[in-house]
């Protein structure tokens, strides 16, 4: 028997009363706590739902637009203004803290007249001398900063000529430079205050402390409060448009950011109306919502979509660059098996509709799908015939193995791994993998995490994925497919399905240097690009995306509708500011 | 036969569990020759229809027949559990038997394998291999992933156990009788512990599933099988305890409740077995 | 001899830091993934565009992070950093840094789930021991099932059911986050008591699911301890039934308990990834989580360090007060 040690219990206590301690001194999460906020009644108070990271903010104190953790859809959106605002549903632009802007004929020059008399919240004047500071020091940083690259592919420099009158010398023509600067969706240039950004690293400064009333803005919303859990916005006493009469002072005093924890939740919030607004949710739960709080509503009201077209259409993309999904016809054959109302029937309980091109029918790209209406006829990118697709994979030498799968001639089966992520991967992959597998495709579905890295890498066969392309004229989605460039040297290519033709890329270098208002041959070089295009079908058109966004009209109403489309009304886009001004208290 | 009756009259526990798990291999049995498997793939049947005669367990969003699904699916998810299971334990018995018998040196390196290995955080290492499988996750790679941290836990727990068994009075015993090493852990050490050891089973097994279908509901095990993590991930996807879809999420927590409950009678009658003394009071 | 133990037992646990440090470091990098290029397309797939330079960009943010240099190189600067409690900037929320991530979600995490820790542990513990004591109530069996029955509802179907039923049906609770919308962080008593409400949903479903876990490893140590022949010899000398019970019999079967204790309390500052995320509580779970989804290399280090420093820790005490705490066992090595 070994011996014992004499000491027993006073040990075993010490434990216990340093666990209970430990317990004890938990700390809660005091450590940014400061000066009390007072209370603003909830009629007067928008709360809304976006985004976060699994129920928190992690940019918290981020209110730099441009160092590369910070997003603006997450509250910088509305601190900094833009030179200018467009709706695409409106069609219309709004010219914002410039007043006028002129290219010349080249496009290599483009001089903007900013409002006189606006200014900083800090009491500073905002003037032409911000906006030169914003576009050069972007084109110096260039790859360091958000929007870097794109603005040092086209800036050569800025420079302010007077207090309102701001120079742009391009190094190329850049005709949709002053488009690029103009919020909508999630692009635009955020103008920087001159006088606090100077001398600042822009990668690591945060442009945060609420003691300074940092970030200082132009527009009616001083960051009060921000902390992991939420972000909260007052309505300044004054502000420039309200005083010239470009918008009303907003109605809503208080805005609130929470981060999104989940669809039950968030449909529960809005239920009990501790929300106004909730994020992109699953067509199923409008319907739920509805019957539990009548106040909810949508862009479409209470009827399926339940929202609005967003500009994102998505499409199975499969690499151009591996065979057998290098032949046309083997792209046709699998756009020929997928039965597109079955898969928005299944897969969005009918609150969706195909989409034919690679672009969103809005009201200004409309005359851009009449234009290729007999093309489109020719080869209809929605049509359901698994004959066809059944006829072009024979002729290609494919035959059914005794599974029932499609083989080659040394018998290597038409696979398919499809890859996706976000909503659109699990509402439609299993589906799309059973209607292929039906038809003798072996497909397969993954979600991986590293959907992004391969996606853009090209290491994938198949993928779920949308085109963040045109909105109001076809040039944007035409350079989506572009493969090289000789207009815009060392141009960044996006053309996720690696395919590739040089007459096509011709095409688009050609519409880069038309002007963007020239629809005539715009609309020339679209229909001979999609000439090339279509036959080829590089990537196998499904659905459109809709931002399916619920609205609670207990305390706020005048959200945008499809009656009042005054703009598309995701509060993470740019545009968030134009809603927020336009509620009404109920 | 007559004696197992009297025996199980005698040991409800046992019996109880046996019978839970029984169920279930019979549901899985007679399910896979009542309906069609094919059926738990999507587009099947006509989509989000509650129970009825048809669709006994109800559809899912996607059309996949519920029933079929929890056919298909039940033994994938208990294959993941046992597998991941029986490898935790059985490789963590062994680890610590010999760190605890021997000691030393060999007792410090298992001893930090395990410590280190525990500061992994699972979904890393889930997640790590998940990335470089590049074509579809499928369920035998989903026990490998779940059962290779599934032994470090038991070895720390059994180290612990046989630490104080072997410094009892028989072991000195033993010893000094010239017993060697493994006899001792054989005959002395392992039937001390085989309650213990059978509680540590029921554990890790219903870690090893609890494992599986986290990572499943988290959306990172394999999408395109049936089991009954990925049909709780649709649950959770489309929100369907809010639209009042119940039958979706009703089936698989209760058969996830008899694989539990069915384990815990298990353990409870062995108890019994290895311990007599406890029935008695019973 | 026992000073010679502790040093030994201390240099055990630098050795383990230093191993499992290693190990987290080079783990993450095997995947082959590329956090820089992830993090910027995953800005461009909220948006929808992709914005120009990519390329560019993620050669400026390696060279940035030093995910340039050979492995060997950053792997002592990762040494000497790690030394310092420098654990660098987050790679996904650049220039917020790792250390700024973690204070953000610790006192989150840690009050909530060191304290369901340390209750389900006691409660589960004396229902264990209770449950496997012949002298106990009759009725105490009939709790066992439901306990266990809660053991084995994953964590995040208990976490939506109580939701469902506690926050939307009865709406006594609220639904999510970790203070109300429009509340402001202060030492106040309508503050803490809004915190606590907060909590008391993800609690309440740890405590359910955990508690279970815990009684039913002390029945099975009780069950074992109970045939002891120390425990048959007290039972003869007459001793009484209580007193058999708390000194020989729950003295000894805990033991096993609170080594699982201690890793537990380890743990948690891992967090409870699927908790945190039904009730949006902003711990560090969640952090860790999308780190690793995200494979920011530094956060994960960060986070995983601080657990390996807390495991090795509890660990070390442990091991030294074992002895204490189990008379069965000595310092001296046989």
């Amino acid at each position: 028997m070994s011996d014992r040690p004499l000491i027993l219990h006073p040990g075993r206590r010490d434990l216990i009363k340093v666990g209970l301690a430990a317990g004890a001194a938990a700390l809660l999460p005091w450590h940014h706590a400061h000066a009390d906020l007072p209370p603003i009644a909830r009629d007067r108070t928008m709360i809304l739902v976006w985004g976060g990271r699994e129920g928190r903010w992690v940019d918290w104190d981020l209110w730099n637009p441009y160092s590369i953790g910070s997003n603006h859809q997450n509250g910088p959106n509305l601190v900094y203004e833009p030179l200018a605002y467009y709706s695409a549903f409106a069609d219309k632009t709004y010219m914002w803290l410039a007043e006028s802007y002129a290219f010349v004929p080249d496009f290599k020059r483009l001089t903007i007249k900013t409002r006189p008399g606006i200014a900083w919240s800090d009491g500073e004047p905002f003037g032409a001398e911000d906006v030169a500071y914003t576009l050069n020091t972007l084109r110096d940083l260039g790859p360091k900063v958000r929007w870097g690259v794109d603005v040092q592919q086209a800036v050569e420099k800025a420079t302010a000529a007077d207090a309102d009158t701001v120079v742009i010398d391009f190094k190329i023509p850049a005709p949709r430079f002053f488009f690029f600067m103009t919020y909508k969706y999630d692009i635009g240039v955020y103008i920087v205050p001159k006088h606090i950004f100077e001398g600042q690293d822009w990668t690591t400064f945060k442009h945060f402390d609420l003691g300074k009333k940092w970030p200082v803005t132009t527009s009616p919303w001083q960051v009060v409060d921000a902390s992991p859990q939420q972000k909260v916005f007052n309505r300044r006493s004054a502000w420039w448009a309200a005083d010239r009469k470009l918008a009303p002072l907003p109605a809503v005093e208080r805005n609130i950011w929470l981060p999104f924890a989940g669809e039950q939740q968030a449909a529960q919030a809005l239920i009990t109306d501790q929300l106004d607004a909730g994020t992109g949710m699953q067509p199923a739960t409008f319907p739920t919502m509805f019957r539990k709080n009548p106040k909810i509503t949508t862009y479409t009201g209470q009827s399926s979509p339940y929202g609005y077209m967003d500009w994102w259409p998505i499409s199975l993309y499969v690499n151009n660059e591996r065979p057998p999904f290098d032949d046309k016809d083997v792209r046709w054959a699998l756009s020929y098996y997928l039965d597109r109302k079955q898969l928005i029937e299944v897969g969005y309980l009918g609150a969706n509709t195909p989409s034919n091109l690679p672009l969103p029918p809005y009201p200004p790209l409309l005359p851009y799908f009449d234009t290729v209406k007999d093309l489109l006829a020719k080869h209809d990118t929605n049509e359901f015939a698994p004959k066809k697709g059944d006829s072009l994979l024979a002729a290609k030498g494919f035959k059914k193995d005794g599974g029932g799968f499609w083989a080659d001639a040394q018998g290597k089966r038409l696979n398919v791994d499809i890859i996706g992520f976000g909503a659109s991967g699990p509402a439609m992959g299993p589906v799309l993998a059973e209607m292929l597998k039906r038809r003798g495709v072996e497909a397969g579905m993954g979600l991986p995490p590293d959907f992004d890295s391969r996606f853009q890498k090209g290491d994938y066969d198949g993928a779920i994925y949308g085109h963040g392309g045109s909105i109001n004229e076809p040039y944007a989605t035409l350079r989506l497919y572009q493969g090289a460039s000789i207009a815009v040297p060392g141009a960044h290519q996006a053309n996720f399905s690696r395919w590739k033709n040089a007459d096509y890329d011709k095409l688009v270098d050609e519409a880069y240097v038309t002007a963007p208002d020239d629809t005539k041959k715009l609309s020339d070089i679209w229909r001979r690009a999609m000439e090339i295009w279509l036959p080829e079908l590089p990537d196998i058109q499904l659905v459109q995306n809709y931002h399916r966004i619920p609205w609670d009209t207990t305390y706020w109403k005048n959200w945008p509708t499809e009656e009042n489309a005054y703009v598309n009304g995701a509060h993470w886009h740019l545009t968030f500011a134009m809603v927020l001004w336009s509620l009404q208290s109920a | 036969m007559r004696a197992v009756f009297r025996y199980i009259r005698r040991n409800p526990s046992l019996a109880l569990g046996i019978a839970l798990l029984a169920m279930l291999v019979l549901f899985v049995l007679i399910g896979s020759l009542m309906v069609d498997i094919e059926n738990a793939r999507p587009l099947s049947v006509p989509a989000l229809r509650p129970p009825s005669a048809d669709y006994p367990f109800g559809t899912d969003r996607q059309g996949r027949d519920l029933l079929a699904v929890m056919v298909a699916g039940t033994p994938l998810t208990l294959r993941i559990g046992f597998v991941a299971g029986f490898i935790g334990v059985g490789l963590g018995t062994v680890l610590a038997f010999i760190a605890a018998y021997y000691r030393g040196v060999i007792d410090t390196v298992i001893r930090a394998i395990a410590d280190i290995g525990l500061t992994v955080p699972g979904l890393l290492v889930l997640i790590i291999i998940a990335v470089s499988i590049k074509g579809t996750l499928t369920v035998n790679q989903m026990a490998i992933i779940v059962a290779s941290l599934a032994w470090l836990y038991p070895t720390r727990t059994i180290r612990a156990q046989v630490l104080s068994l072997r410094e009892r009075g028989y072991v000195e015993m033993a010893q000094l009788s010239g017993m060697s090493g493994p006899g001792i852990i054989f005959f002395e050490l392992m039937p001390n512990l085989l309650p213990y050891l059978a509680a540590t089973l029921v554990n890790a097994v219903s870690a090893a599933i609890l494992a599986s279908i986290y990572l499943e509901v988290l959306g990172l095990g394999p999408i395109d099988s049936p089991t009954l993590g990925m049909t709780l991930y649709w649950v959770y996807f489309n929100a369907a305890m809010i639209n009042g879809w119940w039958w979706w999420w009703t089936a698989p927590t209760v058969i996830i409740l008899t694989v539990f409950l069915g384990m815990f009678f298990l353990t409870v009658g062995l108890d019994e077995i290895a311990n007599p003394r406890l029935r008695q009071s019973a | 001899m026992q000073a010679a133990y502790i040093a030994r037992r201390f240099g055990v646990f630098l050795l383990i830091v230093w191993l499992a440090a290693t190990l987290n470091f080079f783990l993450p990098r095997l995947s082959g993934q590329d956090p820089v290029r992830a993090k910027l397309l995953e800005q461009a797939q909220l948006g929808g565009y992709v914005q120009g330079g990519i390329e560019e960009m993620t050669r400026e943010y390696e060279r940035r992070f030093g995910l340039d240099k050979p492995l060997w190189r950053q792997y002592v600067t990762y040494l000497r950093d790690v030394s310092r409690l420098d654990f660098n900037y987050s790679i996904a929320n650049y220039p917020r840094t790792v250390n700024e991530l973690i204070a953000d979600a610790l006192p989150w995490t840690v009050g909530l789930l060191g304290t369901t820790t340390l209750l389900s542990f006691g409660i589960g513990t004396l229902l264990g021991a209770l449950l496997a004591w012949p002298r106990a109530p009759h009725w105490m069996r009939w709790l066992m099932p439901p306990l266990w029955a809660l053991h084995a509802i994953p964590f995040f179907l208990l976490g939506l059911i109580l939701t469902y039923l506690l926050a939307f049906r009865l709406p006594l609770l609220p639904i999510f986050g970790g203070y109300s919308a429009g509340a402001v962080p202060a030492l106040t008593w309508h503050f803490t008591w809004d915190v606590f409400q907060h909590a008391l949903l993800p609690a309440l479903s740890i405590i359910l699911v955990s508690t279970g876990g815990w009684a039913l490893g002390m029945r099975g140590m009780m069950v074992t301890t109970m045939g002891e022949d120390y425990v048959l010899f007290a039972e003869a000398k007459g001793l009484k039934a209580p007193t058999v019970f708390m000194r020989y019999c729950v003295r000894n079967a805990v033991l096993p308990q609170i080594t699982a204790l201690a890793l537990a309390l380890g743990q948690v500052l891992s967090g409870a990834v699927l908790v945190e995320v039904i009730f949006g509580y902003p711990g560090i779970g969640t952090l860790l989580y999308q780190a690793i989804r995200e494979n920011d290399h530094f956060v994960i280090q960060g986070i995983v360090f601080t657990v390996i420093v807390a495991l090795g820790f509890t660990t070390f005490v442990l091991d030294v007060i074992y002895p204490w705490l189990d008379p069965r066992i000595s310092y001296r090595r046989v």
